[in-house]
Order: C-alpha cells, then structure tokens, then sequence
C-alpha cells in the first residue's frame, strides 16, 4: 500500500510547483493570446535565466531568489529585444513559421548554453531557504513555499494589470481586435514589446525562484516549454484564472505520477492527459468562449 | 503541360534518383573504404532517409511533426528486441518494427485528425510523444536505465559487419527507395490532394478530399520508413535503451526538413546530408571545446531561413535558376 502521508507530501509538492509552472506559463499565455506568437522557446528563456541568476548568486554569494532583482529587468529588456529581432519580423506568419524561427531560437539558446556551461548541471550551493520545516506528517521546503507564494502574487499582479490599469486595457483591446487597436490610438507595436517582454521577464521570475533549490542545464527549458504549452492548452483564452488552475492541475498530475509510477515517469502522466485533454477538450478547461 | 510532357518529367525525376544512387553508391571507392569517413556518411545518409521520409508529412501535409525518434525509436527497439532475445533476424524485425511504428501512428493519428488537431497543438502532441514513450520505455519492466547491447553476431543475415561500407550501401538502397516512394506520392492524386491540405484545408475539404484519411495516410508512411530504418540507427549507435527516444534529435530533423524547403525531395536530401556533415565535421573539430557548435548553426540558419527564406533551399535554387534562365521561366509560366 503507498503511504498516505507520501501521497500528501507529493501532492503538496505538486501543487507547489504548479503555482511556479502557472507563473511561467502565463508568460507564454500572455504572448501567445495577444499577440498570437507561437514561442516554442519560451522554456529555454527559462533555462537562460537560470543560469544568469546562478552566475550572479555566486558573484554575490547570495540566494539566487533575490537575484530576480537583477534578472527580472534584464529579462524584460532581452525580451524586447528578441521581440524586435525575431518575432516582429515573423507576426501573421503562419503557424509553422513561426514554430520553425522559435525552434531556431530556443536551438541556439541551448547550444550557446552548452558551449559555455557544458552538459554538467549547476546549482547554488550555499541555498538559504532550501530546508524543511516539518508540520506533523508533512514535510514542506521553505524554498519552494517561498517560490509558490511569490508565484500567486505575481499571478494576481499581472491579473490585476490586466484588468485594473489603462496599460492592461490595451492589451486585452489589442487582444480583441488588432485592426480596430490602432484606431482606438493604440499602438500595437508598442504593446506587443512590452506584452513579450513582460512575458518573458516572467520566465526570469520563475528561473530565479527554482533556482533556489533546483540545478540547471542546457535542457531545462525543453520540459518548461512543453509543461508550459500543456497549461495554456488546458487554460484555453480563461486568462490568468484558467493558467492558475491549469498550472495547479498539472503540478498535481505531476506529482501522481511521480507517487504511482516512478520519478521518471511523471512527465509522460502529464503527457497522456495532454493528450486525451486536445482530443476531448480541444479548447482547454476553462475557456471563456 | 500535357500528358506525354509529365511522364517524361517523372521519368526524369527516376532517372535522376538512380543515378545520384549510383554515384552515392561509388562513394566508398573515392575514399579509399576510410572507415571513419564510411562511418559519417551512413550517418548522414541515415538522416538524407529521415528527412526525405518526414517530407512526406511534414513537406507533403503540411504538419510540423517532432516526433521523428518515437517511431525511429519503437521501430527500432522492436527489431533490436526481437534479434536479442527471440533470435529473429533483422530482416523480419525491421519489417515488424515498421509495423508497429505504423500501428503507433495510426492510433496517435486517427484521433488527433479526427477532432481536427493542427498547427501547434500537432506539433507539440509529436513532441510530447517522443518524451512518453522515452519516459514509459524507462520503467524497469521495459528498458529500465540500462544500455542494451545487441549481440555480437556479425554478417548481412543480421546486418551488422566489422567495417561500414556494407552498412552504408544498404543505407544508399533504402535512401533511394524513400526517394522514390516521395517521387510517387508527389505525382499522384495523394501528393495532389496532400498539398492542397497544406495550402488550405478548409478548401481541400469543400472540394471533396477526404482531409482525414489523406493526413493519416501521411503520417503512417513517415512513421513506416522511420520504424524501418531504426535497427539501423541502433546498429549505427552500438546500443539502445530509452534514450533512443531522443527529442532534441526528433527537433532536428524537422528542422533540417524545413531548412530544405517544405515538399522538395531533392531540397531534403540536400540539406540533410549537408547539414549532417558539417554538423560531424564541427563536432569532430570544435566538439570538444565548444560541444553543440553544429546544433548552434542548425538553429541560426533556421531562423533565417524562416524569417528571409521560408521556401528553404529548394527555395534559393527555384530563385537562382529564375536569376539564369529568366526568359524561359518567364515564357513558360505566363
């Protein structure tokens, strides 16, 4: 018989790590609803960070979660700038296009990651809050309860931007109806940088907060990018609330498969009901329309 | 263009596929049997069969497939296995592995195209595929974390030799044959109806194409030639164990299908082969000081390839060729 009280740790942990996967992928949601990009690099902007905020933390000796700091900002502006290089000239371009650039992309990143930092995986090694605090039979880390909540209050604070200021109108009017947009004294261009570069400073976010536990290596972004395309599946256009959930679903998919099968797994339990979630549910879970 | 005009082209076509089969064929004797060299060029040869069979979905219908090394993969283990443990030679267990690769496709495939999955939900469905199959192949019950050997029996019976010229010519016989069955599907009705899915599907059904039946079609004749060409890459690779279910490498072949631009069989082969040699000649020479430097030039010219160039190499030569022989392109077309 399983444990039950494994069955809880894990699940916690799942949902832990859901808030996270929920932050990273509403980056890619963001980029994906406005400004109809397919990123298939967004996991790799992830790994990338990763390993920025590991070469600070150990410039600076301190916990690579407060270096999102530095890498937040850092990613913003990277963001904008990959926007104008790569995806403006792609924009309307159809689908496979704009798969085969961002593959390129995600590509080069990799490989300039291995050519740098090689195959072996980096992690900080003097972490500040990677310990445990038990709470009778469950046993949390402090990192990733950190992370987790950081995570929520991100995803409240984009929901609130998009909802709540002038900025976030514009955005969701863009959204709506690009044609239309600019005639309301929109500037879409403008909108599309900022939407990519907030949703690729997202990805920095969550780089740093993992950081604060996890290791990296060339290939971190490829599971990223895929979990992060699965909750945007589920997610379907449910905005921020639909990502939370989805994300949420997934940590705790994760977290099944790891407890009932193996650790490695997990992925392919989280694949599977991708799978039959496309071909029953094709527009999410919690899609407005 | 008339009737009699279209045989002579295809015949052309054949003609031009035996030849460059011949020629590829030579190869060993131009380089003095250099087993290292014989080694790289069945590797490259390898991926020109990967590539010219991906065109078939990828260039033909139009679908963004990543999941190259599931079907290599399942293709491949399903024969190794049958050879190592039953003894069966490869020789069936290459048919078999084919079989079940198709057998994968069709059950993959009949309901994603039956609910209508394109674009990017196809795309990333592939590459999912290829991450369940390496994480279900993992499971102690199956391949566990080991390497698996093949066993040490050598000769064509089991199509594994002390030298490679063998190796590369069954490789140069199954290259030209995948070229062939291109050349067929991309002048019948198939090849018609599949790239008109590709242009518009919405149009391709409103004239009737079956969209579904055709789409599926592709996509088992891809996971065919990739499931047979499997016991291949493992005889090339030495071993096999879950990791023959290699996404990045399922990425890459997508990308070297696209660099030669999307329904050109010779575009595919060029690339492919291209692209797997300097890719070796780099990792031979810089590998060691800056490991994925070929991965790093796939992606940059992939990037520029979609943002300048989406017709990929086929694309530059139609345009070279406009560029010398302007009036008659002009005369003909118009």
């Amino acid at each position: 018989m399983i444990d039950p009280s494994l069955v809880a740790n894990n699940v916690i942990d799942g949902v832990l790590m859901g808030l996270l996967y929920s932050l990273v992928a509403l980056g890619l949601a963001l980029v994906f609803g406005v400004m109809d990009i397919i990123n298939f690099a967004h996991g790799d902007f992830v790994m990338i960070a990763a390993y920025l905020s590991w070469l600070l933390a150990m410039a600076f000796w301190l916990d690579p979660s407060i270096i999102a700091v530095i890498t937040v900002p850092v990613f913003f502006l990277i963001g904008v700038a990959v926007y104008k290089l790569v995806i403006e000239p792609i924009l309307g371009a159809e689908p496979l296009i704009q798969i085969a650039v961002t593959v390129g992309l995600g590509y080069v990143f990799q490989n300039v990651a291995l050519g740098i930092w090689k195959a072996e995986p980096k992690s900080f090694p003097n972490p500040w809050f990677n310990f445990s605090i038990d709470l009778g039979p469950v046993t949390l880390t402090v990192a990733k309860l950190m992370a987790a909540a950081i995570s929520l209050i991100s995803l409240y604070l984009v929901h609130y931007l998009l909802t709540n200021t002038k900025f976030g109108l514009a955005i969701r009017a863009t959204s709506a109806n690009r044609e239309v947009a600019p005639l309301m004294g929109i500037n879409v261009r403008k909108v599309y940088a900022i939407t990519f570069g907030l949703g690729i400073a997202l990805t920095a976010l969550g780089a740093s907060l993992y950081m604060s536990w996890g290791q990296t290596n060339p290939y971190l972004g490829q599971s990223f990018s895929l979990l992060s395309w699965v909750i945007v599946a589920m997610g379907g256009l449910g905005g921020v609330v639909g990502v939370l959930y989805s994300g949420l679903i997934v940590g705790i998919l994760e977290a099944l498969g790891t407890t009932f099968f193996t650790a490695s797994a997990r992925l392919a339990v989280v694949y599977i009901a991708f799978f039959l979630l496309l071909w029953f549910r094709p527009r999410g879970l919690f899609a407005r329309r | 263009m008339g009737w009699g005009e279209w045989i002579s082209e295809s015949k052309r076509y054949i003609i031009g596929t035996l030849v460059l089969g011949g020629l590829l064929a030579l190869v060993p004797f131009a380089i003095n049997f250099d087993m290292y060299y014989l080694l790289i060029l069945s590797t490259a040869l390898l991926y020109g069969v990967y590539v010219v069979a991906w065109n078939i979905i990828g260039g033909y219908a139009g679908q963004l497939d990543l999941a190259a090394f599931a079907y290599i993969g399942l293709g491949g283990i399903v024969a190794a296995e049958l050879f190592t443990i039953y003894g069966v030679t490869p020789w069936v267990g290459m048919f078999v592995g084919a079989g079940v690769a198709m057998i994968l496709a069709a059950a993959i495939g009949y309901p994603t195209f039956r609910f209508g999955i394109k674009d990017v939900w196809y795309a990333l469905m592939s590459a999912a595929l290829v991450v369940i199959l390496n994480n279900i192949f993992h499971l102690p019950e199956l391949l566990g974390s080991l390497d698996h050997y093949l066993p040490s029996k050598y000769g064509w019976m089991y199509l594994r030799f002390p030298t490679y010229e063998n190796l590369y010519w069954f490789v140069t016989v199954t290259l030209v044959v995948a070229m062939l069955i291109n050349l067929k599907i991309s002048h019948s009705k198939t090849g018609y109806y599949l790239r008109a899915i590709r242009e518009d599907e919405l149009a391709a059904e409103a004239l009737g194409i079956d969209v579904r039946k055709y789409k599926l079609l592709a996509l088992m004749m891809y996971a065919g030639i990739l499931g047979f060409m499997g016991y291949v890459s493992i005889v090339i690779q030495g071993t096999y164990s879950y990791h023959t279910f290699d996404s990045p490498n399922s990425i890459t072949i997508a990308i070297m299908g696209i660099i030669g631009g999307l329904g050109s069989i010779a575009g595919a082969f060029t690339s492919a082969v291209t692209l797997k040699i300097i890719g070796e000649y780099l990792r031979s020479t810089l590998g060691a000081s800056i490991p994925g430097i070929h991965l790093l030039i796939y992606g940059l010219l992939l990037i520029i390839v979609g943002i300048f160039k989406p017709d990929g190499l086929a694309g530059v030569w139609v345009s070279l060729k406009k560029k010398f022989v302007k009036k008659n392109v002009r005369g003909e077309k118009k």
